[in-house]
Protein backbone atom coordinates (compact mmCIF):
# COMPACT_ATOMS: atom_id res chain seq x y z
CA UNK A 1 0.00 0.00 0.00
CA UNK A 2 2.54 2.66 0.91
CA UNK A 3 4.67 1.36 -2.21
CA UNK A 4 1.43 2.30 -4.14
CA UNK A 5 0.83 5.45 -2.69
CA UNK A 6 4.86 6.24 -2.83
CA UNK A 7 4.28 5.29 -6.82
CA UNK A 8 1.12 7.55 -7.36
CA UNK A 9 3.51 10.77 -5.81
CA UNK A 10 5.85 10.15 -8.09
CA UNK A 11 3.90 10.44 -10.54
CA UNK A 12 1.51 13.48 -9.74
CA UNK A 13 5.16 15.05 -9.23
CA UNK A 14 5.69 14.24 -12.97
CA UNK A 15 3.53 15.54 -14.36
CA UNK A 16 3.15 18.51 -12.03
CA UNK A 17 6.55 20.37 -12.08
CA UNK A 18 6.82 22.13 -9.04
CA UNK A 19 6.75 25.34 -10.79
CA UNK A 20 4.11 25.48 -13.47
CA UNK A 21 3.42 28.60 -15.51
CA UNK A 22 0.90 29.65 -17.38
CA UNK A 23 1.01 33.05 -19.78
CA UNK A 24 -1.82 35.31 -20.37
CA UNK A 25 -0.97 37.98 -23.22
CA UNK A 26 -2.95 40.16 -25.25
CA UNK A 27 -1.71 42.78 -28.31
CA UNK A 28 -2.74 46.30 -28.58
CA UNK A 29 -4.42 46.66 -31.84
CA UNK A 30 -6.32 43.50 -32.71
CA UNK A 31 -6.77 45.25 -36.31
CA UNK A 32 -4.57 47.24 -38.16
CA UNK A 33 -6.31 49.51 -40.46
CA UNK A 34 -4.23 50.35 -43.59
CA UNK A 35 -5.89 54.55 -44.68
CA UNK A 36 -4.65 56.58 -47.58
CA UNK A 37 -2.43 58.29 -44.94
CA UNK A 38 -0.87 54.63 -42.77
CA UNK A 39 2.81 55.58 -42.68
CA UNK A 40 3.13 52.42 -40.53
CA UNK A 41 1.40 51.40 -36.62
CA UNK A 42 3.13 51.11 -33.55
CA UNK A 43 2.05 48.02 -31.53
CA UNK A 44 2.15 46.65 -28.05
CA UNK A 45 2.20 43.15 -27.26
CA UNK A 46 1.83 42.86 -22.84
CA UNK A 47 1.62 39.79 -20.63
CA UNK A 48 1.73 38.45 -17.50
CA UNK A 49 3.29 34.77 -16.25
CA UNK A 50 1.23 33.02 -13.54
CA UNK A 51 1.22 29.62 -11.96
CA UNK A 52 -0.62 27.41 -14.08
CA UNK A 53 -4.16 26.58 -13.41
CA UNK A 54 -3.77 23.20 -11.15
CA UNK A 55 -0.41 24.23 -9.60
CA UNK A 56 -0.06 24.32 -5.87
CA UNK A 57 2.13 27.80 -5.70
CA UNK A 58 0.98 31.37 -5.63
CA UNK A 59 3.79 33.00 -7.14
CA UNK A 60 5.95 32.57 -10.09
CA UNK A 61 9.37 32.39 -9.55
CA UNK A 62 12.16 34.05 -12.39
CA UNK A 63 13.77 34.71 -14.04
CA UNK A 64 11.77 34.51 -16.86
CA UNK A 65 12.90 35.72 -20.82
CA UNK A 66 10.05 36.02 -22.91
CA UNK A 67 10.47 36.15 -26.81
CA UNK A 68 8.40 37.75 -28.98
CA UNK A 69 7.72 36.38 -32.71
CA UNK A 70 5.51 38.19 -34.99
CA UNK A 71 5.27 36.36 -38.54
CA UNK A 72 3.02 38.11 -41.46
CA UNK A 73 1.23 36.42 -44.11
CA UNK A 74 3.00 33.68 -46.16
CA UNK A 75 4.17 33.87 -49.35
CA UNK A 76 6.22 32.33 -52.32
CA UNK A 77 9.49 33.93 -52.57
CA UNK A 78 12.64 34.49 -55.27
CA UNK A 79 16.19 35.24 -54.33
CA UNK A 80 17.67 36.25 -57.67
CA UNK A 81 21.68 36.81 -58.43
CA UNK A 82 23.34 38.64 -60.77
CA UNK A 83 26.42 37.95 -62.32
CA UNK A 84 28.60 39.44 -65.14
CA UNK A 85 28.31 37.83 -68.23
CA UNK A 86 30.63 39.05 -71.20
CA UNK A 87 30.16 42.54 -69.30
CA UNK A 88 26.16 42.82 -68.44
CA UNK A 89 24.92 41.75 -65.15
CA UNK A 90 21.73 39.70 -65.75
CA UNK A 91 20.16 37.59 -62.97
CA UNK A 92 20.74 34.11 -63.78
CA UNK A 93 20.62 32.33 -60.66
CA UNK A 94 17.45 32.20 -58.60
CA UNK A 95 15.88 30.04 -55.32
CA UNK A 96 12.35 30.05 -54.40
CA UNK A 97 11.29 29.94 -50.83
CA UNK A 98 7.80 28.46 -50.77
CA UNK A 99 5.71 29.75 -47.68
CA UNK A 100 7.92 32.01 -46.93
CA UNK A 101 6.76 34.75 -44.26
CA UNK A 102 6.43 38.21 -46.05
CA UNK A 103 6.79 39.86 -42.55
CA UNK A 104 8.84 38.58 -39.37
CA UNK A 105 9.84 40.30 -36.62
CA UNK A 106 11.34 38.86 -32.83
CA UNK A 107 11.79 40.40 -29.91
CA UNK A 108 13.47 39.42 -26.64
CA UNK A 109 14.19 40.48 -23.75
CA UNK A 110 17.65 39.62 -24.05
CA UNK A 111 20.21 38.13 -26.19
CA UNK A 112 18.34 35.04 -27.97
CA UNK A 113 22.37 32.82 -27.37
CA UNK A 114 21.43 33.72 -23.53
CA UNK A 115 18.01 32.66 -23.63
CA UNK A 116 18.12 29.34 -24.88
CA UNK A 117 20.18 26.91 -27.55
CA UNK A 118 20.76 27.80 -31.50
CA UNK A 119 18.73 23.89 -31.54
CA UNK A 120 15.41 25.10 -29.52
CA UNK A 121 15.68 28.80 -31.45
CA UNK A 122 15.72 26.92 -34.64
CA UNK A 123 13.30 24.31 -34.29
CA UNK A 124 10.68 26.58 -32.40
CA UNK A 125 11.51 28.81 -35.43
CA UNK A 126 12.16 31.68 -33.67
CA UNK A 127 15.47 32.67 -35.78
CA UNK A 128 15.06 34.28 -39.06
CA UNK A 129 16.94 32.08 -40.87
CA UNK A 130 14.91 29.20 -39.87
CA UNK A 131 12.92 29.53 -42.66
CA UNK A 132 15.44 30.00 -45.06
CA UNK A 133 16.56 26.23 -44.38
CA UNK A 134 13.65 24.09 -45.40
CA UNK A 135 14.52 21.73 -47.74
CA UNK A 136 14.40 22.82 -51.18
CA UNK A 137 15.20 21.63 -54.95
CA UNK A 138 17.73 23.99 -55.00
CA UNK A 139 20.06 21.91 -52.64
CA UNK A 140 21.22 22.87 -49.30
CA UNK A 141 24.52 24.40 -50.15
CA UNK A 142 22.13 26.89 -52.36
CA UNK A 143 19.07 27.26 -50.09
CA UNK A 144 21.70 28.44 -47.29
CA UNK A 145 23.47 30.98 -49.34
CA UNK A 146 20.60 32.58 -51.00
CA UNK A 147 17.91 31.92 -47.96
CA UNK A 148 20.52 34.37 -45.94
CA UNK A 149 20.45 36.82 -48.64
CA UNK A 150 17.08 37.05 -48.55
CA UNK A 151 16.68 37.40 -45.32
CA UNK A 152 19.47 40.42 -45.55
CA UNK A 153 17.08 42.24 -48.12
CA UNK A 154 14.13 41.72 -46.40
CA UNK A 155 15.33 42.85 -42.86
CA UNK A 156 16.85 46.25 -45.26
CA UNK A 157 13.37 46.87 -46.12
CA UNK A 158 12.55 46.44 -42.74
CA UNK A 159 10.42 43.55 -43.33
CA UNK A 160 12.41 41.00 -41.30
CA UNK A 161 14.42 42.20 -38.19
CA UNK A 162 15.36 40.84 -34.12
CA UNK A 163 15.31 42.81 -31.62
CA UNK A 164 17.10 41.39 -28.50
CA UNK A 165 15.95 44.61 -25.83
CA UNK A 166 12.25 44.26 -27.33
CA UNK A 167 10.79 42.65 -24.71
CA UNK A 168 10.83 45.22 -20.74
CA UNK A 169 10.25 43.24 -17.78
CA UNK A 170 8.21 45.85 -15.59
CA UNK A 171 7.95 43.40 -12.79
CA UNK A 172 9.06 39.60 -11.84
CA UNK A 173 5.85 38.56 -14.40
CA UNK A 174 4.56 41.43 -16.35
CA UNK A 175 6.09 42.22 -19.55
CA UNK A 176 5.84 44.36 -22.39
CA UNK A 177 6.68 44.66 -25.87
CA UNK A 178 6.67 47.45 -29.14
CA UNK A 179 6.68 46.91 -32.25
CA UNK A 180 6.57 49.61 -34.89
CA UNK A 181 5.22 47.76 -38.07
CA UNK A 182 6.08 49.54 -40.75
CA UNK A 183 4.32 51.23 -44.03
CA UNK A 184 5.17 48.47 -46.27
CA UNK A 185 3.90 45.92 -44.40
CA UNK A 186 1.90 43.12 -46.11
CA UNK A 187 -1.94 43.03 -45.43
CA UNK A 188 -3.35 39.80 -44.29
CA UNK A 189 -3.51 38.21 -41.19
CA UNK A 190 -0.35 38.44 -38.26
CA UNK A 191 0.75 35.70 -35.81
CA UNK A 192 2.38 37.26 -32.69
CA UNK A 193 3.64 34.09 -31.19
CA UNK A 194 4.94 34.05 -27.29
CA UNK A 195 7.41 31.90 -25.53
CA UNK A 196 8.14 32.25 -21.86
CA UNK A 197 11.86 30.61 -21.42
CA UNK A 198 12.87 29.95 -17.85
CA UNK A 199 16.54 28.36 -17.57
CA UNK A 200 16.71 27.78 -21.32
CA UNK A 201 13.68 26.03 -21.49
CA UNK A 202 10.13 26.62 -22.85
CA UNK A 203 8.03 26.98 -19.79
CA UNK A 204 4.80 28.49 -21.29
CA UNK A 205 3.63 29.79 -25.08
CA UNK A 206 0.37 31.81 -26.53
CA UNK A 207 -0.40 32.58 -29.95
CA UNK A 208 -2.48 35.82 -30.00
CA UNK A 209 -3.95 37.15 -34.02
CA UNK A 210 -4.01 40.40 -35.78
CA UNK A 211 -4.97 41.53 -38.73
CA UNK A 212 -3.38 44.17 -41.19
CA UNK A 213 -5.99 45.29 -43.31
CA UNK A 214 -6.69 47.59 -46.09
CA UNK A 215 -9.98 49.91 -45.09
CA UNK A 216 -12.18 52.43 -46.78
CA UNK A 217 -11.15 53.64 -49.87
CA UNK A 218 -7.80 51.75 -49.83
CA UNK A 219 -9.67 48.32 -49.79
CA UNK A 220 -12.51 49.24 -52.39
CA UNK A 221 -9.38 50.14 -54.55
CA UNK A 222 -7.19 46.40 -54.34
CA UNK A 223 -10.51 44.67 -54.33
CA UNK A 224 -11.97 46.19 -57.64
CA UNK A 225 -8.56 46.05 -59.34
CA UNK A 226 -8.61 42.12 -58.24
CA UNK A 227 -12.35 41.17 -58.84
CA UNK A 228 -13.52 43.95 -61.67
CA UNK A 229 -10.01 44.54 -63.45
CA UNK A 230 -11.62 45.29 -67.04
CA UNK A 231 -14.08 47.71 -65.02
CA UNK A 232 -10.85 48.69 -62.89
CA UNK A 233 -8.88 49.80 -66.28
CA UNK A 234 -11.32 51.31 -67.60
CA UNK A 235 -12.17 53.42 -64.70
CA UNK A 236 -8.30 54.56 -64.53
CA UNK A 237 -8.65 55.35 -68.85
CA UNK A 238 -11.82 57.51 -67.59
CA UNK A 239 -9.77 58.98 -65.06
CA UNK A 240 -6.73 59.87 -67.40
CA UNK A 241 -9.15 60.69 -70.29
CA UNK A 242 -11.20 63.35 -67.70
CA UNK A 243 -7.73 64.74 -65.98
CA UNK A 244 -6.38 65.44 -69.58
CA UNK A 245 -9.47 67.18 -70.91
CA UNK A 246 -9.87 68.79 -67.69
CA UNK A 247 -6.11 70.64 -67.53
CA UNK A 248 -6.43 71.23 -71.17
CA UNK A 249 -9.58 73.06 -70.64
CA UNK A 250 -8.39 75.06 -66.85
CA UNK A 251 -4.83 76.20 -68.65
CA UNK A 252 -6.32 77.30 -72.20
CA UNK A 253 -5.58 80.77 -73.03
CA UNK B 1 2.92 64.09 -46.46
CA UNK B 2 2.51 60.72 -47.33
CA UNK B 3 0.40 58.37 -49.03
CA UNK B 4 -0.12 55.13 -49.05
CA UNK B 5 -0.56 53.88 -52.44
CA UNK B 6 -3.18 50.56 -52.44
CA UNK B 7 -1.43 48.39 -55.37
CA UNK B 8 2.02 49.18 -54.89
CA UNK B 9 1.03 48.66 -51.16
CA UNK B 10 4.17 51.18 -49.71
CA UNK B 11 3.78 54.96 -48.87
CA UNK B 12 5.13 57.59 -50.71
CA UNK B 13 5.30 61.15 -50.47
CA UNK B 14 2.62 62.83 -52.18
CA UNK B 15 4.62 66.32 -52.89
CA UNK B 16 7.35 63.88 -54.09
CA UNK B 17 5.16 62.11 -56.81
CA UNK B 18 3.43 65.45 -58.14
CA UNK B 19 6.54 67.10 -58.18
CA UNK B 20 8.02 64.04 -61.03
CA UNK B 21 4.69 64.23 -62.26
CA UNK B 22 5.06 68.13 -62.68
CA UNK B 23 8.99 68.26 -64.23
CA UNK B 24 8.32 65.58 -66.47
CA UNK B 25 4.96 67.13 -67.71
CA UNK B 26 6.96 70.18 -68.16
CA UNK B 27 9.25 68.29 -70.24
CA UNK B 28 6.52 66.53 -72.12
CA UNK B 29 4.78 70.02 -72.45
CA UNK B 30 8.02 71.37 -73.65
CA UNK B 31 9.16 68.66 -76.43
CA UNK B 32 5.75 67.40 -77.61
CA UNK B 33 6.21 63.62 -75.89
CA UNK B 34 4.29 61.92 -73.34
CA UNK B 35 7.32 61.66 -70.77
CA UNK B 36 6.85 57.93 -70.13
CA UNK B 37 10.25 57.49 -70.71
CA UNK B 38 11.73 60.00 -67.93
CA UNK B 39 8.49 59.20 -65.76
CA UNK B 40 8.82 54.96 -65.52
CA UNK B 41 12.65 54.99 -65.02
CA UNK B 42 12.55 57.74 -62.10
CA UNK B 43 9.40 55.69 -60.05
CA UNK B 44 11.65 52.72 -60.75
CA UNK B 45 14.31 54.11 -58.91
CA UNK B 46 12.54 55.38 -56.58
CA UNK B 47 11.69 52.20 -55.20
CA UNK B 48 8.16 51.41 -56.69
CA UNK B 49 7.99 47.83 -58.03
CA UNK B 50 8.68 47.81 -62.09
CA UNK B 51 5.60 46.63 -62.61
CA UNK B 52 3.37 48.46 -60.87
CA UNK B 53 5.44 51.54 -62.62
CA UNK B 54 5.17 50.68 -66.04
CA UNK B 55 1.61 49.90 -66.17
CA UNK B 56 0.70 53.05 -63.51
CA UNK B 57 3.00 55.43 -66.15
CA UNK B 58 0.58 54.04 -69.01
CA UNK B 59 -2.54 55.56 -67.23
CA UNK B 60 -0.74 58.41 -66.81
CA UNK B 61 0.58 59.27 -70.40
CA UNK B 62 -3.07 59.03 -71.52
CA UNK B 63 -3.80 61.72 -69.26
CA UNK B 64 -0.73 63.69 -70.34
CA UNK B 65 -1.49 63.12 -73.87
CA UNK B 66 -5.03 64.27 -74.29
CA UNK B 67 -4.93 67.35 -73.57
CA UNK B 68 -2.35 67.93 -76.46
CA UNK B 69 -4.77 65.31 -78.76
CA UNK B 70 -7.70 67.72 -78.30
CA UNK B 71 -6.52 71.28 -78.90
CA UNK B 72 -4.33 69.53 -82.27
CA UNK B 73 -8.10 68.24 -83.07
CA UNK B 74 -9.59 71.53 -82.56
CA UNK B 75 -6.90 72.77 -85.19
CA UNK B 76 -7.33 70.28 -87.68
CA UNK B 77 -3.71 68.44 -87.04
CA UNK B 78 -5.04 65.12 -86.57
CA UNK B 79 -5.42 62.40 -89.62
CA UNK B 80 -8.03 60.42 -87.97
CA UNK B 81 -7.96 57.73 -90.80
CA UNK B 82 -3.81 56.96 -90.27
CA UNK B 83 -4.10 56.78 -86.49
CA UNK B 84 -7.07 54.49 -86.54
CA UNK B 85 -4.49 52.35 -88.65
CA UNK B 86 -1.99 52.52 -85.96
CA UNK B 87 -4.02 52.29 -83.35
CA UNK B 88 -5.57 48.90 -84.47
CA UNK B 89 -2.28 47.33 -85.45
CA UNK B 90 -0.94 49.21 -82.19
CA UNK B 91 -3.55 46.94 -79.83
CA UNK B 92 -1.98 44.07 -81.68
CA UNK B 93 1.23 44.31 -80.49
CA UNK B 94 -0.11 45.61 -77.12
CA UNK B 95 -1.56 42.17 -76.55
CA UNK B 96 1.80 41.10 -77.23
CA UNK B 97 3.53 43.20 -75.38
CA UNK B 98 1.47 42.42 -72.61
CA UNK B 99 1.79 39.49 -72.32
CA UNK B 100 5.62 39.23 -73.25
CA UNK B 101 5.62 41.82 -70.04
CA UNK B 102 3.74 38.80 -67.75
CA UNK B 103 6.43 36.00 -69.10
CA UNK B 104 9.25 38.14 -68.15
CA UNK B 105 8.17 38.99 -64.85
CA UNK B 106 8.12 35.58 -64.26
CA UNK B 107 11.10 34.63 -65.33
CA UNK B 108 12.73 37.16 -62.99
CA UNK B 109 14.04 38.93 -66.55
CA UNK B 110 11.80 41.86 -66.50
CA UNK B 111 14.35 44.25 -65.24
CA UNK B 112 16.97 43.30 -67.78
CA UNK B 113 14.57 43.42 -70.73
CA UNK B 114 13.74 46.96 -69.96
CA UNK B 115 17.19 48.56 -69.25
CA UNK B 116 17.57 47.22 -72.44
CA UNK B 117 14.76 48.08 -74.32
CA UNK B 118 15.23 51.28 -72.75
CA UNK B 119 19.19 51.57 -74.05
CA UNK B 120 18.88 50.35 -77.34
CA UNK B 121 15.71 52.55 -78.48
CA UNK B 122 16.50 55.60 -76.63
CA UNK B 123 20.08 55.58 -77.59
CA UNK B 124 19.14 54.70 -81.25
CA UNK B 125 16.18 57.16 -81.33
CA UNK B 126 19.14 60.13 -79.77
CA UNK B 127 21.87 59.20 -81.75
CA UNK B 128 19.29 60.43 -85.02
CA UNK B 129 17.56 62.97 -83.14
CA UNK B 130 20.99 64.84 -82.01
CA UNK B 131 22.55 64.11 -85.73
CA UNK B 132 19.56 65.40 -87.50
CA UNK B 133 19.15 68.69 -84.89
CA UNK B 134 23.15 69.16 -84.97
CA UNK B 135 23.20 69.29 -89.37
CA UNK B 136 19.67 71.51 -88.88
CA UNK B 137 21.54 74.01 -86.90
CA UNK B 138 24.73 74.03 -88.56
CA UNK B 139 22.68 74.75 -92.21
CA UNK B 140 20.66 77.12 -90.47
CA UNK B 141 23.76 79.53 -89.62
CA UNK B 142 25.29 78.97 -92.83
CA UNK B 143 22.12 80.36 -94.34
CA UNK B 144 20.65 77.31 -95.63
CA UNK B 145 17.04 77.77 -96.13
CA UNK B 146 15.83 74.06 -94.77
CA UNK B 147 12.99 72.34 -96.44
CA UNK B 148 10.45 70.70 -94.05
CA UNK B 149 9.12 68.11 -97.06
CA UNK B 150 10.10 67.47 -100.11
CA UNK B 151 6.75 66.73 -102.41
CA UNK B 152 8.07 64.43 -104.91
CA UNK B 153 10.49 62.90 -102.64
CA UNK B 154 10.28 58.74 -102.40
CA UNK B 155 11.82 56.03 -100.71
CA UNK B 156 11.44 52.71 -100.96
CA UNK B 157 8.41 52.04 -98.40
CA UNK B 158 6.18 53.85 -101.23
CA UNK B 159 6.64 51.17 -103.78
CA UNK B 160 5.14 48.75 -101.55
CA UNK B 161 1.54 47.45 -102.38
CA UNK B 162 -1.84 47.53 -100.84
CA UNK B 163 -1.85 51.19 -101.44
CA UNK B 164 -4.62 53.61 -99.40
CA UNK B 165 -5.16 57.11 -100.04
CA UNK B 166 -4.68 59.19 -96.42
CA UNK B 167 -6.21 62.54 -97.28
CA UNK B 168 -5.36 64.44 -94.33
CA UNK B 169 -1.89 63.92 -94.85
CA UNK B 170 -2.01 63.77 -98.39
CA UNK B 171 -0.42 60.20 -98.80
CA UNK B 172 -0.98 57.66 -101.02
CA UNK B 173 0.74 54.94 -99.30
CA UNK B 174 0.77 50.81 -99.05
CA UNK B 175 -0.75 50.28 -95.30
CA UNK B 176 1.97 47.29 -94.65
CA UNK B 177 4.79 50.04 -93.00
CA UNK B 178 1.70 51.90 -91.16
CA UNK B 179 0.42 48.53 -89.41
CA UNK B 180 4.52 47.70 -88.70
CA UNK B 181 4.79 50.58 -87.14
CA UNK B 182 1.57 50.67 -84.96
CA UNK B 183 2.60 46.82 -84.00
CA UNK B 184 5.99 47.76 -83.60
CA UNK B 185 5.29 50.71 -80.94
CA UNK B 186 2.34 48.78 -79.56
CA UNK B 187 4.39 46.04 -77.92
CA UNK B 188 7.18 48.13 -77.24
CA UNK B 189 5.01 50.80 -75.54
CA UNK B 190 3.31 48.24 -73.34
CA UNK B 191 6.60 46.56 -72.83
CA UNK B 192 8.32 49.51 -71.59
CA UNK B 193 5.89 51.46 -69.85
CA UNK B 194 5.76 54.63 -72.65
CA UNK B 195 3.76 56.06 -75.15
CA UNK B 196 6.10 55.92 -77.94
CA UNK B 197 5.91 59.53 -79.16
CA UNK B 198 9.44 59.99 -79.44
CA UNK B 199 9.73 56.81 -81.90
CA UNK B 200 6.17 57.56 -83.64
CA UNK B 201 7.14 61.23 -84.40
CA UNK B 202 10.43 60.40 -86.53
CA UNK B 203 9.13 57.33 -88.22
CA UNK B 204 5.72 59.30 -89.75
CA UNK B 205 8.48 61.64 -90.56
CA UNK B 206 11.15 59.97 -91.67
CA UNK B 207 9.18 56.91 -92.88
CA UNK B 208 6.06 57.64 -94.05
CA UNK B 209 6.61 61.52 -94.93
CA UNK B 210 3.58 62.60 -93.39
CA UNK B 211 3.67 66.22 -93.42
CA UNK B 212 4.55 68.70 -90.39
CA UNK B 213 1.01 69.98 -89.87
CA UNK B 214 -0.22 66.63 -88.97
CA UNK B 215 2.49 64.86 -87.22
CA UNK B 216 2.27 65.85 -83.64
CA UNK B 217 -1.31 65.81 -83.69
CA UNK B 218 -1.76 61.90 -85.41
CA UNK B 219 0.91 60.70 -82.78
CA UNK B 220 -0.41 61.92 -80.25
CA UNK B 221 -3.92 61.06 -80.45
CA UNK B 222 -2.07 57.65 -81.36
CA UNK B 223 -0.69 57.60 -78.06
CA UNK B 224 -3.89 58.51 -76.30
CA UNK B 225 -5.77 55.50 -77.81
CA UNK B 226 -2.81 53.11 -77.72
CA UNK B 227 -1.84 53.63 -73.98
CA UNK B 228 -6.02 53.82 -73.20
CA UNK B 229 -5.94 50.09 -74.40
CA UNK B 230 -2.71 49.25 -72.78
CA UNK B 231 -3.98 50.64 -69.29
CA UNK B 232 -7.08 48.30 -69.47
CA UNK B 233 -4.87 45.51 -70.44
CA UNK B 234 -2.30 45.65 -67.29
CA UNK B 235 -4.90 46.17 -65.35
CA UNK B 236 -7.23 42.54 -66.84
CA UNK B 237 -3.43 40.51 -67.19
CA UNK B 238 -1.10 41.73 -64.39
CA UNK B 239 -3.18 44.02 -61.90
CA UNK B 240 -0.38 45.99 -61.72
CA UNK B 241 -1.93 49.39 -62.50
CA UNK B 242 -1.80 51.88 -59.27
CA UNK B 243 -4.73 54.44 -59.75
CA UNK B 244 -3.89 56.43 -57.15
CA UNK B 245 -0.23 56.25 -58.61
CA UNK B 246 -1.57 57.30 -61.68
CA UNK B 247 -3.59 60.10 -60.27
CA UNK B 248 -0.91 61.83 -58.46
CA UNK B 249 1.51 61.86 -61.40
CA UNK B 250 -1.40 62.85 -64.05
CA UNK B 251 -2.67 65.94 -61.74
CA UNK B 252 1.12 66.99 -61.52
CA UNK B 253 2.18 66.18 -65.53
CA UNK B 254 -1.12 67.99 -66.79
CA UNK B 255 -0.14 71.32 -65.08
CA UNK B 256 3.31 70.81 -65.75
CA UNK B 257 2.39 70.52 -69.65
CA UNK B 258 1.14 73.84 -70.18
CA UNK B 259 4.07 75.57 -69.05
CA UNK B 260 6.25 73.56 -70.44
CA UNK B 261 4.42 74.29 -73.84
CA UNK B 262 4.28 78.17 -73.15
CA UNK B 263 7.91 77.72 -72.50
CA UNK B 264 8.37 75.78 -75.67
CA UNK B 265 7.47 79.04 -77.77
CA UNK B 266 10.22 80.51 -76.98
CA UNK B 267 12.87 78.04 -78.59
CA UNK B 268 13.58 77.06 -82.15
CA UNK B 269 12.30 73.62 -83.45
CA UNK B 270 16.49 72.29 -83.88
CA UNK B 271 17.19 73.48 -80.82
CA UNK B 272 14.01 71.81 -79.41
CA UNK B 273 14.76 68.53 -80.76
CA UNK B 274 18.80 68.73 -80.05
CA UNK B 275 17.85 69.22 -76.03
CA UNK B 276 15.05 66.19 -76.17
CA UNK B 277 17.94 64.07 -78.06
CA UNK B 278 20.40 65.13 -74.83
CA UNK B 279 17.86 64.20 -73.07
CA UNK B 280 17.18 60.71 -74.30
CA UNK B 281 20.39 60.02 -74.49
CA UNK B 282 21.06 60.78 -71.00
CA UNK B 283 18.53 58.00 -70.23
CA UNK B 284 19.79 55.51 -72.71
CA UNK B 285 23.25 56.12 -70.83
CA UNK B 286 22.02 55.96 -67.31
CA UNK B 287 20.07 52.63 -68.62
CA UNK B 288 23.68 51.38 -70.45
CA UNK B 289 25.42 51.72 -66.95
CA UNK B 290 23.26 49.91 -65.08
CA UNK B 291 23.47 47.16 -66.61
CA UNK B 292 27.24 47.20 -67.20
CA UNK B 293 28.68 48.49 -63.78
CA UNK B 294 28.90 46.35 -61.02
CA UNK B 295 25.72 46.64 -59.14
CA UNK B 296 25.39 47.44 -55.40
CA UNK B 297 23.78 44.44 -54.96
CA UNK B 298 23.76 41.31 -56.94
CA UNK B 299 21.26 40.04 -55.16
CA UNK B 300 17.56 40.45 -55.35
CA UNK B 301 13.50 39.20 -54.48
CA UNK B 302 10.87 39.11 -55.79
CA UNK B 303 7.11 37.71 -54.43
CA UNK B 304 5.89 34.73 -57.07
CA UNK B 305 2.71 34.29 -56.04
CA UNK B 306 0.96 35.32 -52.51
CA UNK B 307 -0.08 32.07 -50.58
CA UNK B 308 -3.93 32.06 -49.80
Amino acid sequence: MIRFALALFAIVCLVLPAGAERLFSSVSTETVQITSSFDGERLTFFGTIAPDAGAEQKFVEGPFHVVVVVVGPTQDRVARKKTNNFGVWLNTEQVEFKGFPSYFHVLASTRLRDITDVNTLTTNYILPESHAISPNPAGWWQTLNFGHELIRLMSEQDLFGVQENGVLFHSESFYSAQLTLPSNAPPGPYIAQTYVFKDGEIVARKSDGFAVRKIDFERFVALSATQYPLLYGLACVALALFTGWLGGVLFRR
Amino acid sequence: MQIYLPIAELSVNLFFLVGIGGAVGFLSGLFGVGGGFLLTPLLIFSGVPTAVAVASVTGQVVAASTSGALSHYRRGGVDLHLAMYLVLSGIVGAFGGVAAFDLLREAGQLDLVISLGFLVLLGFVGVLMLQESVRALLKRRQGVVVRERQANQHNWIHGLPWRVRFKKSRLYISVLPVLLIGLFIGFVGSLLGIGGGFIMVPALVYLLRVPGSVVIGTSLAQVVAMMAATTVLHAVQSQSVDILLAFCLMVGGVAGAQFGAAAGMHLRGEQLRGLLALLVLAVAIRFGLSLVLTPDDVFSMAVTSVAP
